[in-house]
């Protein structure tokens, strides 16, 4: 029996309150839940705070409509498609967004002992650089580390020395529990067991890490198909609150077997990233000039999604145009 | 110029992107676990496993280990990257799963900045308390170049980039602070048990660089066309040129036909 609740991308949005933290599936340009994202800039989402493995074009969107108040990750941009991500850069340089720098596999062990019930989780991994340089703490900086905010911890690691082997001194990075988790998932079975093709990222543990998720999926399938295979799930149904069926619903990020990274769209995106003006412009034109995702995806048109759409033996477009040959 | 049978293109022949290309594939070893950046690493990893080093493996961070792309990847995440992999699995899987359990022999990075201990900054220009810019961050680089046997960065070779101090240690070079206390010391003084190595080169579109005993930069290869006095003109701090070892190997006819064919047909990274 389904547990979750299926819900539309305006119901999903609408549960996500102000300065909620909020973490995501996907890696840079790939499975981002890109529909969800416009739907919270259309309701005006403000002072939200992303933890995230790192940030690709969805936080760009967020960034540029002003919702982000903290963003704590390692990394923003766009691959090769957008060099930098402007709109976090420019909050950062300006002071309008608290930016907490970590590494990737700091990140990743602050999810991981949240998505395992850990307090923290041992890393020796980018000891000896500024991210833990103790001026650098913005959080702490900004006073945000005063144990008011159970999403932020009083420390932003800690130091310890190996007490079993003797073997010197490890980082430990606070778990992180998002109040969301905004997924995007190629499938979803209809008692809410989740599949994701290709790499996983870290979205099993961004899952497992959050107070509530809310999956979009490319499509919702019988469980029972997806049981027949349980070794290539990623979540049991019971992990899921609420699930939006939604195609297409990380353009213009990629979904492996289903489409392509649409490059044109976010190079695009990146130029208009470069200030505030050009931003407004272009929102005005793909977010708020359209009611929803149908007509997002009526005006996108069925030739460019249809060069995007994924070979499905390769796993993506052998259509679309990559570089300059 | 010609070596035994292999055929070495002339400066005017080959562009400076695959002189950086080539010029990184060289550094990897027959067998080598490489954990790769996008990019030009993506190239030399590539060009490396179709000639010396069949049998070399490539990590990308998102979860492909093992990887056999038929066509390059554009970044990391792309699925391309998990074609024919023995491994598609997350971060978790490659950082800790890979990375920090000892698999890795060599690191191919990138940079926006670099001192002489090799301390590179991709995170901002200025003081990162009231930056003046912010680049990308830090991504997978530090954790990467932390426990890597050997890191091979791969540069622009500007005065601005190679500097006395970068404005932020985004990845640990061979001397480092020991946080929180921020005492300046060796790296294994740091890392322990976990001190497998470090950065050995830093290649540029001008030179070769490598690092001593003692963990300092030196010059070691000058790539045809340039001569040590461009070098030295391009970094800001006292380069140590009494090590230099002659010119860089030129691209070979063979590798610039593959660079174009085989590895970058569409013309992603190349132009």
């Amino acid at each position: 029996m389904a547990t979750f609740k299926k819900i539309t991308l305006q119901e999903a949005a609408g549960l996500i309150n102000d300065g909620d933290l909020l973490s995501f599936s996907g890696f840079t340009i790939w499975r981002r839940p890109m529909a969800l994202i416009y739907e919270l800039v259309r309701q005006q989402k403000k002072n939200l705070h992303l933890f995230e493995v790192n940030g690709g074009t969805h936080t760009e969107v967020l960034a540029g409509a002003g919702a982000i108040k903290i963003w704590e990750s390692c990394w923003v941009g766009h691959e090769l498609y957008g060099k930098l991500g402007e709109g976090i850069a420019r909050g950062q340089v300006e002071g309008s967004i608290i930016v907490e720098d970590y590494s990737h596999a700091q990140v990743v062990a602050r999810q991981l002992a949240g998505a395992y019930g850990l307090p923290f989780f041992p890393t020796a991994l980018s000891m000896g650089t500024d991210i833990l340089n103790p001026k650098y703490d913005m959080l702490g900086k900004a006073g945000l580390r005063d144990g008011s905010n159970s999403k932020i911890p009083v420390k932003k690691y800690d130091v310890v020395k190996d007490p079993f082997f003797g073997n010197g001194e490890i980082l430990m990075m606070p778990a992180v529990n998002p109040d969301w988790a905004l997924i995007y998932a190629s499938q979803v079975g209809d008692e809410g067991t989740v599949r994701v093709f290709s790499q996983t990222y870290v979205d099993a543990e961004v899952v497992k890490a959050a107070d509530k998720v809310i999956v979009i999926a490319e499509e919702i399938v019988p469980d029972n198909y997806l049981r027949r295979e349980p070794e290539k799930n990623l979540a049991a149904g019971y992990a899921i609150d609420y699930v939006v069926e939604c195609p297409w619903g990380a353009h213009p990020t990629g979904s492996q077997f289903f489409y392509d990274v649409d490059a044109d769209f976010i190079r695009n995106f990146y130029q208009v990233s470069k200030s505030k003006a050009a931003f407004d412009e272009w929102a005005n034109e793909w977010i708020f000039g359209v009611s929803g995702h149908e007509e997002y995806l009526d005006k996108l048109g069925i030739n460019r999604l249809q060069n995007l759409r994924a070979n499905s033996v390769l796993g993506y477009s052998t259509t679309v145009k990559r570089g300059t040959r | 110029m010609t070596t035994g049978n292999i055929n070495y293109a002339k400066v005017g022949e080959y562009k400076p992107i695959d002189m950086l290309a080539c010029a990184a594939a060289r550094e990897v070893n027959d067998g080598d676990v490489v954990f790769a950046g996008t990019g030009l690493p993506m190239l030399a990893i590539a060009l490396a496993q179709l000639e010396q080093a069949p049998n070399a493996v490539c990590i990308y961070e998102a979860g492909s280990v093992d990887g056999r792309p038929i066509h390059l990847p554009t970044s990391v995440g792309d699925s391309r990257c998990a074609y024919q992999a023995s491994i598609a699995a997350g971060l978790a899987e490659t950082f800790y799963g890979q990375l920090h359990c000892g698999y890795v022999d060599l690191a191919f990075l990138g940079g926006a900045e670099i001192d002489m201990y090799g301390n590179v900054n991709t995170t901002v220009v200025g003081d990162y308390a009231a930056p003046q810019k912010r680049f990308t961050g830090s991504g997978g680089n530090p954790d990467i170049n932390s426990l890597a046997r050997r890191t091979v960065f791969i540069m622009l070779q500007e005065k601005r980039r190679f500097k006395e101090n970068v404005d932020y240690i985004t990845s640990p070079g061979w001397r480092i602070h020991r946080w929180p206390s921020g005492e300046w010391v060796h790296k294994k003084e740091v890392y322990g048990k976990y001190f497998f190595g470090g950065p050995t080169a830093v290649i540029t579109n001008m030179a070769v660089f490598r690092f001593d005993e003692n963990g300092v930069m030196y010059l070691d290869t000058v790539h045809p066309g340039y001569s040590v006095e461009d070098i030295k003109n391009n970094v800001g701090f006292d380069l140590n040129v009494s090590r230099v070892n002659g010119e860089t190997l030129a691209p070979t006819y063979n590798q610039i036909d593959l660079l174009y064919k085989r590895v970058d047909p569409e013309g992603i990274f190349l132009p």
